[in-house]
């Protein structure tokens, strides 16, 4: 990993996805994202091991956040995923089950977001 | 086996390069759009670039049959499970084992094959009926529906549960009217397939010419019906009479569509003028005019004094309402914002 680690956050949201954009640069990240799974999962296809950690929201155009996780953890376990979902929304349970590091509900505060984030990259 | 997917639409590109990411997952995959988009087609598509290329592939139609024979042609039996079963039989979950399971209509299935289905695909066991032992089932289920399932969900018809178990992978193809730029290659493609077949070859340069006017027509049965015209023209051998009469004919729906508003107004006809201006000319042939576009509008109108009146009656208090109207407390958040539902002045929303 260089000096400023690099994750991909994939949101379709785009007041959330600006501001976890806007946070994460702030906080020195080097930050990718994309607005729908599957531009997500090409994001991933070209960084393969350049990446260090992926934040996903579970419900997603075309391709879900569950099914980026469990791609991921097939393909790059070595990466750690955060999963991010609405409240009371039924993907929690699946997100688990493909094998997230970490689910969190919204809303949540960016600094626990990235504090999360700083945990996983030091495992 | 399955034809390859014609277009160079925005939309078709979008749905070949999903197919090229996803078919090797094996991730439980919801196949949206119109009849006669080529649903099955798609879901030929993933199979074949699947590892299970060589392993069965299935097809059921939820809609084709009645609840208790379709619980038994997924699930099979053992003798003797009910009268008449004298022979045990295998399910289609058994059949398709190692390979694909596509379940095509998914959106008419019964609620209760609904919950028995959910526990399939979480469990990857299913028990045949009469039976006492659980068999374990490597299927990969592809579903395929032109319901708005989640529409169906808000009208207690579709398990929100299953829809997320199944909406892994979810592959929307659009109406044939919404990407007429596929029209030529498709008239190509199937002119140059079903030409030799019926002995049509020298029809086809007159079939060809008439592409600018098939790009007129609104395809309700999209890609399926433009087959059925193109086998006609070469078939008949008039192209240009199938084609007018194509054209008339879809003009005289939509007058008789008028007529029927303006001689029964009471006949529920009366959410039509506010949804649509029919009254204007040229409205009919716009291009913002369009059977989904009308849905949406009478949806979100409808959707929109329902959701009003429960929050009238709950005080404002979403958590509740999102209950009442078995919704998430995010979806009705959303459904606020997007229809521009407010609260009366001086309220205090904060629940």
């Amino acid at each position: 990993m260089g000096s400023m680690p690099k994750i991909l956050i994939i949101e379709d949201t785009d007041e959330v996805l600006s501001a976890l954009y806007k946070y994460f640069r702030q906080k020195n990240y080097d930050v990718i994202s994309a607005s729908n799974g599957l531009d997500g999962l090409k994001a991933i296809e070209t960084e393969q091991e350049s990446l260090d950690l992926v934040i996903t929201d579970l419900v997603l155009p075309n391709i879900s956040g569950v099914a980026v996780i469990s791609i991921v953890k097939k393909k790059f376990p070595n990466i750690p995923v955060i999963a991010i979902t609405g409240w009371g929304e039924h993907p929690e349970a699946l997100a688990k089950e493909a094998k997230a590091n970490l689910v969190m509900e919204k809303p949540f505060k960016l600094n626990e977001l990235e504090k999360a984030v700083r945990e996983l990259l030091k495992a | 086996m399955g034809p390859p997917i014609i277009g160079v639409s925005e939309n078709i590109r979008r749905v070949r390069e999903l197919i090229e990411h996803v078919a090797h997952t094996g991730l439980n995959t919801v196949i949206l759009g119109e009849s006669g988009v080529g649903k099955e087609v798609v879901a030929q598509n993933l199979y074949q670039l699947s590892p299970r290329l060589g392993k069965p592939f299935v097809k059921i139609n939820c809609a084709a049959l009645p609840e208790g024979l379709l619980e038994s042609e997924l699930f099979g039996y053992e003798r003797g499970a009910f009268t008449g079963a004298e022979q045990k039989r295998k399910g289609k979950f058994q059949l398709a084992h190692g390979g694909v399971l596509l379940l095509d209509e998914i959106g008419d299935m019964s609620l209760a094959l609904q919950a028995k289905l959910l526990h399939v695909l979480q469990s990857g066991e299913f028990a045949p009926l009469g039976s006492e032992k659980d068999f374990k089932t490597d299927t990969w289920v592809i579903a395929a529906t032109n319901h708005d399932l989640k529409q169906d969900i808000g009208e207690g018809k579709f398990r929100e549960d299953l829809y997320y178990r199944l909406n892994i992978i979810t592959i929307f193809i659009s109406p044939l009217r919404e990407r007429l730029e596929d029209i030529p290659p498709l008239i190509d493609y199937y002119l140059n397939e079903y030409a030799p077949q019926l002995k049509g070859e020298h029809l086809v340069t007159r079939a060809r010419e008439l592409i600018e006017q098939l790009k007129s027509y609104h395809w309700p049965g999209n890609v399926r019906e433009l087959q059925n015209v193109l086998k006609r023209m070469l078939v008949l051998g008039d192209p240009e009479k199938i084609v007018h009469e194509l054209l008339s004919g879809s003009l005289t729906n939509s007058r008789s569509t008028n007529e029927q508003r303006t001689g029964h107004p009471e006949s529920g006809g009366r959410l039509i003028p506010s949804v649509i201006e029919l009254d204007k000319e040229n409205m009919i042939g716009n291009s913002s005019f369009s059977l989904k576009s009308i849905k949406k509008k009478a949806v979100d109108k409808v959707e929109k004094e329902v959701i009003a009146y429960i929050l009238e009656k709950t005080d404002w208090n979403r958590s509740k309402a999102s209950k009442i109207l078995k919704v998430s407390y995010k979806t009705l958040l959303n459904k606020i914002t997007e229809l521009a539902i407010t609260p009366p002045s001086g309220k205090n929303i904060n629940d």
